[in-house]
Order: structure tokens, then C-alpha cells, then sequence
């Protein structure tokens, strides 16, 4: 017998995992559905609706450093972005897609022969501060940085065009937050699927009720506010497995919608299609709990385009 | 033309001079032996050389990106009545394809990558190298079937000088009973060759040995076929008619007069010419009546010493009776002579005559003298044959010998006999035709892989072996091809397979066949093959229309056997037959109270000669009536016992 069995035996969840989401900056969001968060049964696959069309956009980055001019790292970058759309039958196919693959390197601390040979060799180089050169590991992370925002912004791109091409039936799932961008977070027909957790917009009895969230239930909806680059948007929590025995973030999905007395009204709604969408299984993913197979599949194409 | 694939290939997996690999759309047309073009140069710009491989697939592959089927246990949450999932799982179809051909052909590489496209008229004539003989200034192709796949089809030939000679020759069909239409395929290539047979190759014909019910008995007579039948006639540039030329050949039955055969319905008997050998004939292959066990060279050589200095001559037998031998009849009373003279005129003293073991003598007369019993209504006992014309084979005839009711010995025989005269024909170059296909059904009995070396057996597979020098080419067709004798399916240089047996599939020599090749040909319908061909580096698979004749079953249905008729109405309908003036009453009268083999023997001397006045001449050949007169003692001899050394059993 272990110590903690008699923990579980007085009432304690099983639980396991270790490594959390990375934190973020979370502002106190305000309830706009009832007076108290609380939870509801998502309705079940037969009574949701799943929208005949629907097109769900995805991005991928991947960088490495290629070479060193000095202690100057120069690093090889890629990001692609694409929206496929699920018609009746199930399959998806892409509408949008977008690709960018580029050099990063400071330019101005390169040597003058090494910065011309990199000029005249990549077609495309995002310059970048030369102040944490000599500090490798925050460099590392600048550049993550970088590569994160360059993709952000052609996940943006492509889901503003895609909502300017979305039919009148047809929705936009992103993934990711869809408050980027003020033109989609407003846009009726079009939600963000968020699977990390680092920033919390509840606190209290609210948030335990939001963490330990059955399977197959939602919390009520919240306003998420938009900070200086984002717009406001109406979110709330859906589990789409169980937790027990797992971590508390384990199958959790935060949806974001536009900020409109609509989207609490079609709360329920949305989120039996999305629970509806928990199969097929996004396997292999290492997210595959709260990763939804079309996202992951977007996923997949992209990968196998930047390979080819 | 539209891509339908892409070629890929990787490491574990990958591309080489003999197979590649290729993905197409979910919702593809093509299956398990579709022939394709990867075509390189399409894509290319000059100075790229372009690079066209033809290939045919042999497997395929579905899978989806499901890393374990308990994941989709988890999907649908162990439910497996649950809807589908929203979005379908990617997946993929991946081919396998065997390379027919590469152009240009050197030098010889792995199948590069590139579009795949589904292969038209010209690319199959291509991709089975068929242009050579197709398109050449004398071609020599003859259509065996349509290659179909994907709602088209295209005429596949084979190469009449690697079907009937002399590059290669001959041709195997195998599989199930009933289910494999063996009979069909053969019916339907026979009608091919003599549409397409080339001018300059002569003249062909076939002989088919029947040996199972009615199956050939109605070759000439028009089957029923489907609009869809008909168009692939039209397609393969065949008449969709019945043989022209079909003459059947059967023997009688044990009354003498009335046809061994189901084709004796009153419309279609007339047709039926009569098969029968008497001892002249029969002698030549004693080989073949003669058991293991017989097969000595004391045996031999006393059939020699009767064939060469006996049988048609003027022969004295040394106790002073002069024979001249020329019926089974003649022949008994030879050897009743002989053993007469060693008993009464030796004294029993001696055992041997002519150098000749007593013994041995009796075992030959037992045996030459048994098949006239064993085979009557083949063999006659003492009257003239009837046989098939040796010298005057006749273009695009198919000649039937119906011996399906035969004994097993007389079946033996009459392989035995046809067979070597064809060949003794065509070696003389005297047949009438240059080229003979001989039908043989059911090779797992007459040449099986194991079992004795029987004279049938040696026939076989001397044709196999050298027949396509001489213009004779086996079609032989079998159940398993794997029991029968690997000579005589190893020389037939075409190959057909209908549906197979799986038991059969997984013997060693269909193991250069993909699974999913086995799987369709265990399931593959009546009226698809699948052919080996030497020009044709891989199996390709073919429709055949049905046969444009009546099936034997059919036929049965149609022209219903008439019930065998009384010894004089027989003889009455054969006279008739050869001469219409004939009056039935007068040859009852004259046949009345006269031996019955008195008038077989008549009746077969009127058919051999046949004479403008049949009846004048029956009556003529068949004599005076004499009356017995009982009051004269017939002359009796007492048959003294037997030398001691007759203790042995014949």
C-alpha cells in the first residue's frame, strides 16, 4: 500500500502528470451567463448539431540554427498555415494555406563576408536584435519568440481570409486564441479552440468548479477581456475526458466566441458539436486528449507539405 | 489523360527495376490487376529523357493514420453502434505494381517517381509487348480475351507463334470444376484462332476428345449470348457464330448399331459419322491395352513377329493351315491353330512356337482379343473401320471424338491412336492441315504428376516436349495443376488460370503470385482468366465472351438423346442415312433371322465403300440366307487338356 491510497479512500481524485502549461497573464474574467459559474451537461451527439461545413485552421513552426558566425547564431525557420474544409462526407480539404521559410540572424553583429553571403543566399531573413547574442539561452528564447509571432500573424492572415470566404452555414474553428484578431474574434461563425491553460481567468470557487469539470460538461460562460492587442471575446471550458486519474487540465478545452448575447445563447450548442468532435482520436499527437482529430489533421498536412 | 496515382517510394519500401509502389484517391477505379503508365517524360521538359514504365498491380493496400485499433475503441468509447465520427480519419489506398515493360528499355533502372495514369488500348499493347506481333508486316495476333479496368477495356492477343508454334506452343487451363469455365475458354480461343489465324501461317484444325457427358457435342449448333457478349465479340473482331465446320466422331455401343454419344437426337445424328478400328488398327498400340505388369519383352516381341509377319498376309502357321489375318475373327483362329497344332500335332511335347513361349502367346491372344469385348462397339470383332480422314483434315474443322462413355481402356486407346496419327500425319506433312490443337480435358487423370507410366502418359508428354516442331499443339485442361506432370504444364508456353482452389493456390508453384493475385483468383468470375504468356513478363488478367456454341447441358435440353432403337430400325437408319431410296421394310425382310454380326459386318463394308445403290449392294455383301439344316451332325473336336505349363492363369 502506498501513502497516498489513503488519501483516495478518504475522497481525494486519482490524479498523475507532472509538467503543467506554461503560465500566462490572465486577466479576472467576468461571468456572463447566470450569476455564479457553474456547470452543465453538454447535449449529447444526437441531439447537438454539427454544421455541415466547417473549416478548421491550423498553423506549425519549426526552426533550428543552422550555423554560427562566430557566437552569433543563424538559424533556418519555417512556418506554414492552413484552413481545410470538412464538407458532408467527412473529409477535408484545403481552401487556404500559406508558407513562409526564412532566415533569422542579427545582422548587424554578423561579419561584413558572412552577412553578404547570408544576403545573397536566403531569399528571406527576419532581422532581429543583436542585444542577447551573448546571452544564448535568451537568445534561444527570442527567437522563439519570433518564429511564435511570425506564425501567429500568418495564422491571422489566414483566418481573416478565410472568414471573408466562410458561406453562410459555414463555420471556422482556429486553433489557438481567436482574439488575435479583431475581424474573426467578432465574427458570428467562427470559434477558437484553446488547449493551454497558463493563464487563468477564474479564481476561487469558479475556478475549482472549472478545473475539476466532468467529462461531458461545460462550465458557464465568461468574458475574456482583449488587453491592448486583443478583442473581447465570450469563452468558457468544456471537458471532453475524464480527468480522474489524470491532471486537472487533462481533456479540457477553453472555447472562445465572439463577445454576443448569441454565443450564450448557442453555448450548449457549440459545445456538443465540439464534444461531439472528441472522435476520432487525434492520435499520435502528444495532446491528443484536448487536441480535436480535424486540428490535428491540419497538423499533419502541413508537417508532410514543409517535408516535401 | 488524367493522373489517377503518384508513384512513391521509401527506404523500406522503395522503387526498383521490377516493382513500384503508388497511391491513389479513396474512391479509385482500379483493382487487383489494372494495368498503368507511369509516365516521367509527360512532366519533364527536355533535355529530362522521357521515361515510360507499364505496370500491372498485384496488391493493394488500405490503412488509415490510427496508430492501434484501441485508440478507435477509445474514439468511439467502446460503442461500436455509435455514429460516425465528423470527420473521416485520412487515409490512404497504396498499390503495388509489377513492371510489364520500361521504354526505352535501357538502360534498366528502378520506376522513378511520377504520375500515374490508367493504361489505354495502346499502352496495353505496348505494356505487353504486343506491338511486335500486332503491328509487324504479317501479325500474328490472336485475341484471347479484353482486358477491363475502370469502366474500359482492350483487346489482349496472344502470339500465335508462341500458341501454336514453333517459337513456343501449347496452352494450360486450369481450375475448379464448373466454376473455372475451362471447357468455355477453350470453346472461345478455338473460335479466335480460326478467325485470326494468320494466311501465312496454313491451315489449322482441332481435335477435341469429349470426355465428360455431352460438353462438345454441340459445337455447331448456335448458343444464346448477352448484348454484352456480342459487343466483346465485336470488340475482339470475332463472328459470334457457331463452328462452321464440326464433324463428330463417336463409336457404338455394345449392340454395334446404335451411337455411344448424348448427340443422337433425330436432327443432329445424321452428323455423327461412326468410330470404329478393328484389329489392324487396334494392333499398332497394344502398348496401350497392355498393364504394367504385361509389358515384357517377350510380350513385345511376339506382337512384333504378328504385326510384321502376319497380320494382312498370306501366313502358314507350321501345321499346315495357311492363315491371312486381318480381323480379330482371323486372329483367334490363328492362335486356336496354333495351340491346336502344339497340343495334337507335337504331341504336348513342345512349349514354344516360332521361338515363342506358349505362355506369352496365350497372354497376347488374351489381351488383343479382351479389348474386342472390353471396347465393343469401338473395337469390332471382325468388320472394317471407320475412322477419321488421315489425309483430307479440312482448314478451321473442329473434329470431335466423343468418348465419353468409353471404357477407360478404349478411352486410353483411342487417345493413343488419333494422337500418333496426327503426329505420323504432320511428320509426312500428308494431315491436310499444317497445324493441329488437340483438346485434352481432365490432364489430372491422363498425365498425372505421379502414378504409373502409362502409354497415354508418354504420349503427352511427347507432345509437350516436340510437338510444336511438327505443328501439334496440346490444350490441355485440368482441375489441379500442380498433380499433373510438370513436363506437360511446364512446356505449355501459355497458361490460362479461371477460378481456383485455395488448397491448390498454395502449393509452391503459385508462389510467385502476390496474396492479393491468390485472392482474386479464388474468387474470380465465370468468364475471367488469367493468363501467363511468353511475351507477357507478368499475369494479366482477361474477359472472355461466352462461347458462341450450345453448351453441352443445353444442347441435352434442346436436342434430347433418342432412346437407342431396335437392332433392325438402327440398321435401317444407318442405310438410309447413306442413301434416302432406301426402303425401311426391305431391309427388316432382308435382315430378318440373319446373324446380327453377319449384318454389323454387311453394314460396315456398305459405309466404307459407299456405293450408289446401298441396298442392292447391302444385300450383295451380306449373302444368300442359308438355312441351317439340323439333321447334319456338325464336325466337333475334343480340345485335348492343356500342356502342364497352362497352370498360369490365362
Amino acid at each position: 500500500m502506498t501513502w497516498w491510497q489513503p488519501l483516495i479512500a478518504a475522497g481525494a481524485v486519482p490524479g498523475s502528470g507532472r509538467k503543467t502549461d506554461e503560465v500566462e497573464k490572465g486577466e479576472l474574467a467576468d461571468l456572463v451567463e447566470g450569476t455564479e459559474l457553474e456547470t452543465h451537461a453538454v447535449p449529447d451527439r444526437g441531439v447537438a448539431r454539427i454544421p455541415p461545413v466547417v473549416s478548421f485552421l491550423n498553423g506549425i513552426e519549426r526552426w533550428n540554427v543552422v550555423a554560427y558566425d562566430g557566437v552569433t547564431p543563424i538559424v533556418n525557420a519555417a512556418v506554414a498555415a492552413a484552413v481545410r474544409r470538412r464538407d458532408g462526407t467527412g473529409v477535408l480539404r484545403t481552401t487556404f494555406e500559406r508558407s513562409r521559410a526564412f532566415a533569422i540572424a542579427p545582422l548587424e553583429r554578423m561579419s561584413p563576408a558572412t552577412r553578404q553571403a547570408l544576403e545573397q543566399a536566403a531569399p528571406d531573413i527576419e532581422p532581429v536584435d543583436a542585444d542577447l547574442v551573448e546571452q544564448p539561452a535568451r537568445y534561444v528564447e527570442m527567437i522563439e519568440a519570433t518564429v511564435r509571432r511570425i506564425r501567429a500573424r500568418l495564422e491571422r492572415e489566414l483566418a481573416e481570409a478565410a472568414i471573408d470566404a466562410l458561406g453562410p452555414e459555414e463555420w471556422l474553428v482556429s486553433d489557438g486564441l481567436l482574439s488575435r484578431s479583431p475581424a474573426v474574434a467578432r465574427h458570428p461563425r467562427a470559434i477558437g479552440v484553446i488547449k493551454s491553460h497558463g493563464a487563468q481567468f477564474l479564481e476561487g470557487r469558479g475556478l475549482e468548479r472549472a478545473l475539476t469539470l466532468p467529462a461531458g460538461y461545460r462550465t458557464s460562460v465568461f468574458a475574456v477581456r482583449g488587453g491592448h492587442t486583443r478583442t473581447e471575446v465570450y469563452s468558457w471550458y468544456l471537458r471532453l475526458r475524464p480527468w480522474e486519474g489524470n491532471d486537472l487540465l487533462y481533456g479540457l478545452l477553453r472555447i472562445e466566441a465572439r463577445a454576443h448575447p448569441d454565443t450564450v445563447a448557442r453555448a450548449a450548442e457549440l459545445s456538443g458539436w465540439l464534444w461531439a468532435e472528441r472522435a476520432p482520436l487525434a492520435t499520435p499527437a502528444a495532446r491528443w486528449d484536448r487536441l480535436l482529430y480535424p486540428l490535428h489533421h491540419v497538423e499533419e498536412y502541413l508537417k508532410a507539405r514543409l517535408a516535401s | 489523360m488524367n493522373a489517377i496515382g503518384r508513384v512513391v517510394a521509401t527506404e523500406l519500401k522503395p522503387a526498383t527495376p521490377h516493382q513500384f509502389h503508388f497511391w491513389t484517391a479513396t474512391d479509385t477505379e482500379i483493382g487487383i490487376g489494372a494495368i498503368v503508365k507511369v509516365d516521367v517524360g509527360a512532366q519533364h521538359a527536355a533535355p529530362l529523357p522521357g521515361k515510360i514504365v507499364y505496370g500491372v498491380v498485384t496488391e493493394g493496400f488500405a490503412y488509415s493514420d490510427l496508430a492501434t485499433p484501441l485508440h478507435e475503441v477509445i474514439g468511439a468509447e467502446g460503442d461500436p453502434t455509435r455514429d460516425d465520427p465528423p470527420t473521416a480519419r485520412q487515409q490512404i489506398r497504396y498499390w503495388t505494381a509489377a513492371v510489364l515493360r520500361q521504354t526505352p528499355e535501357e538502360p534498366l533502372q528502378p520506376v522513378p517517381l511520377g504520375q500515374v495514369y490508367l493504361a489505354d488500348d495502346a499502352d496495353v499493347a505496348q505494356a505487353l509487348r504486343m506491338d511486335a506481333f500486332l503491328y509487324s508486316a504479317a501479325p500474328t495476333a490472336i485475341p484471347v480475351g479484353l482486358y477491363t479496368s475502370a469502366g474500359r477495356d482492350a483487346p489482349v492477343y496472344l502470339d500465335a507463334d508462341f500458341l501454336l508454334g514453333p517459337e513456343a506452343a501449347h496452352l494450360n487451363i486450369s481450375g475448379v470444376s464448373g466454376l473455372a469455365t475451362k471447357t468455355s475458354a477453350v470453346e472461345f480461343l478455338l473460335a479466335s484462332i480460326f478467325a485470326h489465324f494468320p494466311a501465312h501461317k496454313g491451315r489449322v484444325a482441332a481435335v477435341c476428345f469429349n470426355v465428360k457427358g455431352p460438353d462438345l457435342c454441340f459445337l455447331d449448333q448456335p448458343g444464346e449470348l448477352s448484348d454484352e457478349d456480342r459487343r466483346r465479340y465485336e470488340r475482339l473482331r470475332i463472328p459470334a457464330e457457331p463452328f462452321q465446320r464440326v464433324q463428330l466422331y463417336a463409336p457404338y455401343k455394345s449392340d454395334g448399331v446404335n451411337l455411344n454419344t448424348l448427340r443422337t437426337h433425330a436432327d443432329l445424328v445424321a452428323d455423327v459419322e461412326p468410330l470404329t478400328w478393328g484389329l489392324q488398327e487396334v494392333v499398332d498400340y497394344a502398348e496401350v491395352l497392355l498393364n504394367r505388369d504385361d509389358i515384357d519383352a517377350k510380350a513385345d516381341a511376339f506382337i512384333d513377329f504378328l504385326r510384321d509377319r502376319v497380320l494382312g498376309k498370306n501366313f502358314d502357321d507350321g501345321f499346315g493351315t495357311t492363315h491371312r489375318v486381318q480381323t480379330f475373327a482371323d486372329l483367334d483362329r490363328l492362335f486356336r491353330s496354333i495351340f491346336d497344332g502344339l497340343e495334337i500335332t507335337a504331341g504336348g511335347r513342345s512349349d514354344t512356337w516360332r521361338t515363342h513361349h506358349i505362355a506369352t502367346m496365350r497372354k497376347v491372344r488374351n489381351r488383343l482379343l479382351n479389348i474386342s469385348t472390353r471396347c465393343k462397339g469401338l473395337v469390332t470383332d471382325d468388320g472394317p473401320a471407320s475412322d477419321l480422314p488421315w489425309t483430307a483434315f479440312a482448314d478451321r474443322t473442329v473434329y470431335v471424338i466423343d468418348i465419353a462413355n468409353v471404357d477407360p481402356l478404349g478411352q486410353d486407346l483411342v487417345f493413343a491412336r488419333v494422337v500418333s496419327k496426327l503426329r505420323e500425319q504432320l511428320e509426312r506433312r500428308a494431315l491436310g492441315v499444317d497445324a493441329v490443337i488437340v483438346f485434352v480435358d481432365e490432364l489430372n487423370k491422363y498425365a498425372p504428376g505421379d502414378g504409373p507410366e502409362t502409354y497415354v502418359k508418354k504420349m503427352l508428354l511427347d507432345i509437350s516436349e516436340r510437338g510444336r516442331y511438327l505443328g501439334l499443339v496440346l490444350f490441355g485442361a485440368e482441375q489441379f495443376r500442380s498433380q499433373v506432370h510438370r513436363r506437360v504444364v511446364g512446356n505449355a508456353g501459355t497458361q490460362l488460370f479461371g477460378r481456383m482452389d485455395m488448397d491448390e493456390l498454395a502449393t509452391p508453384g503459385y508462389q510467385v503470385l502476390s496474396p492479393a493475385t491468390k485472392s482474386k483468383l479464388a474468387t474470380l468470375p465465370i468468364g475471367e482468366l488469367m493468363i501467363r504468356h511468353p511475351h507477357f513478363t507478368q499475369p494479366i488478367f482477361v474477359r472472355f465472351p461466352k462461347p458462341p456454341v450450345l453448351r453441352g447441358r443445353d444442347g441435352v435440353e434442346r436436342f434430347p438423346p433418342a432412346e437407342d432403337v431396335p437392332f433392325d430400325d438402327a440398321v435401317v437408319r444407318q442405310l438410309v442415312r447413306l442413301d434416302r431410296r432406301v426402303r425401311p421394310n426391305q431391309v427388316k425382310d432382308l435382315i430378318a433371322d440373319r446373324e446380327p454380326d453377319d449384318v454389323r459386318r454387311a453394314l460396315a463394308t456398305v459405309r466404307r465403300t459407299r456405293p450408289d445403290d446401298v441396298f442392292a449392294y447391302f444385300r450383295k455383301v451380306l449373302g444368300a440366307r442359308v438355312t441351317p439344316d439340323a439333321g447334319m451332325p456338325r464336325e466337333h473336336h475334343t480340345v485335348p487338356p492343356l500342356n502342364p505349363i497352362s497352370d498360369e492363369p490365362y
